[in-house]
């Protein structure tokens, strides 16, 4: 049902004049005011009176405020029209400061009065409260249940009215107090105010000044939000539960797509020799292997090196060369293994064993240079290239297993060595890297969605630190 | 979609890493030497690795 105010003919407001100035007092409340407040003056008028006997002398100067919409305003929200016939200010005072927010009265003459309010940039659309909310209580704090919602006790304060223009369906005027408390269930705020006479309860919604501003077809663009306002919905509520599901779908698609990887890479073993080095050899210590092929698709070469050292470290300098394109994959590994004990207890340190992988390795035949090296090694200086017998790197148990027996400690700088070469292994590295870059964006939502509540409560009389949010 | 750029980019690192891990990819450095001289295989000690020359960790507790 549309209202009568939308369209003309528009209602004419009623004019008196000012006993204190004698400036022109505007009506709009159609017979509703109270309390009007001459705009020139500011002193606050009794309405219900014929000659509209003064009820407070003129507002100090220093306290006029400016309302964003100014008086008069017409307005369409959610298919009514409003106008804002009243204004004020209030505030609370904690430790020396007062944190004040304004008040726009709004009226139509079928709806009868709402009311705007704005703190910061932060604006709620507040319609009086027919029924009585349920008082109840979630642990120590406060709380209200109302209309299927539970709202929380966000903070109580005596607020004082620091200013106040135009009409008001009450009496009112500056410096009237009243116990204000606030009840949260965002973007819902539940209000009641309590003085020596009456309990009045307000629902507050939160409504972004943008559309106030468009309702009212207002210049300009609204103040921006400054903070976390109390009842102010957050951005991320609904959103985390969702990102951390998707989170968990996409890890199972990995999880997936990782096992297909290791259920289908061939893990071909190309290559598996042992050797034996020892820095009292003399001679050059570089060798190269026998050939050996790689088949299938270009992919990765997994070159693992077992060794038995103990409190010792080898270093490999290990080049792979192309047979037949001479292309040379050149990389090290060092081994390093510490063990012991001391007055903490056993320790160890390193590991016997070191693992490389050379990324896309295509089919071929290949074989590989080995220099390997330890302390008390001298790498000799680059000798002539001319061929010299091929130094016969020391054969151990021929090609047989690493584990074979064999002396339990190797005296000296000495070590026994295994080389595997395995084509086409699957590593899971990148997916373990996917799923962490995966798992930051949930992180990331919800570090921000506490933050957000943080702040929010921060202002309560539930501040975080002590058990509120 | 709520979530369209969440699903996106999940979609971009899943695709990513199933290519890398497909195509062989690796995060550790190796050296790629094109055209190693044809000595080495008759003279080993002809060729030092870019390795050869880097201090060596001789450490324990």
């Amino acid at each position: 049902m549309s209202s009568p105010l939308v369209g003309p003919p528009v209602a004419k407001a009623k004019a008196m004049f000012c006993p204190n100035c004698g400036g022109p007092v505007e009506f709009r409340g159609f017979g509703h005011a109270l309390t009007v407040v001459c705009p020139q003056c500011l002193s606050v008028l009794d309405a219900s009176s014929p000659l509209l006997k003064i009820v407070q002398e003129a507002q100090d100067a220093q306290s006029r405020r400016t309302p964003l919409i100014p008086l008069g305003q017409r307005g369409k929200w959610a298919g009514t029209t409003w106008e804002v016939i009243g204004f004020q200010t209030r505030g609370v005072e904690e430790d020396g400061i007062v944190y004040e927010w304004e008040e726009y009265l709004l009226f139509n003459p079928y709806k009868g009065f709402r009311y705007l309010t704005n703190y910061q940039g932060h604006w709620n659309f507040v319609t009086p409260v027919e029924s009585l909310p349920e008082r109840r209580a979630i642990g120590s704090r406060p709380a209200v249940f109302f209309e299927g919602c539970l709202y929380k006790h966000f903070s109580g304060a005596q607020a004082t009215t620091s200013f106040v223009l135009g009409e008001f369906p009450w009496r009112v005027k500056a410096g009237e107090e009243v116990l204000a408390d606030d009840f949260v269930h965002p973007p819902s705020v539940l209000s009641s105010e309590t003085t020596s006479d009456e309990v009045t309860w307000s629902r507050g919604e939160y409504t972004p000044g943008p559309e106030i501003w468009k309702a009212f077809a207002l210049p300009g663009s609204a103040p921006r939000p400054q903070g976390v306002y109390l009842n102010q919905p957050s951005p991320y509520v609904g959103k985390i539960g969702g990102t951390w599901k998707l989170f968990g779908l996409m890890l199972l698609a990995l999880f997936v797509i990782a096992g297909m990887f290791g259920a289908l890479s061939r893990g071909d073993k190309v290559f598996d020799e042992h050797y034996r080095y020892s820095t009292a050899d003399r001679g050059e210590p570089s060798f190269v292997t026998k050939v050996f092929d790689i088949d299938g698709r270009t992919s990765n070469l997994e070159v693992t090196i077992n060794t038995n050292l103990i409190n010792n470290w080898a270093y490999f300098n290990l080049t792979l060369i192309n047979e037949g394109t001479g292309d040379a994959f050149d990389f090290g590994r060092e081994v390093t293994y510490y063990t012991g004990s001391d007055s903490d207890g056993a320790w160890s340190e390193g590991g016997q064993a070191s693992t490389a992988i050379i990324p896309r390795v295509p089919a071929g035949r290949y074989y590989l240079r080995v220099e390997p090296e330890m302390e008390g090694s001298e790498t000799p200086p680059v000798t002539a290239a001319k061929p010299t017998p091929t130094p016969t790197p020391t054969p151990l148990f021929g090609s047989g297993n690493f584990s074979r027996p064999r002396p339990a400690t190797v005296i000296g700088k000495s070590v026994y060595y295994e080389i595997v070469l395995r084509h086409d292994v699957a590593t899971y590295g990148w997916f373990w890297f996917a799923a962490l870059l995966l798992l930051l964006p949930p992180i990331f939502s919800t570090i921000r969605s506490i933050a957000f509540e943080t702040k929010r409560w921060s202002t309560s009389d539930y501040p975080p630190t002590s058990g509120g949010g | 979609m709520r979530y369209a750029g969440y699903l996106i980019y999940s979609m971009m690192m899943l695709s990513t890493a199933t290519f890398a891990e497909f195509r062989g990819w690796t995060l550790s450095k190796v050296d790629q030497t094109k055209v190693a001289p044809k000595t080495i295989r008759d003279n080993p000690g002809a060729y030092r690795s870019i390795y050869a020359f880097y201090p060596r960790y001789v450490g324990g507790k």
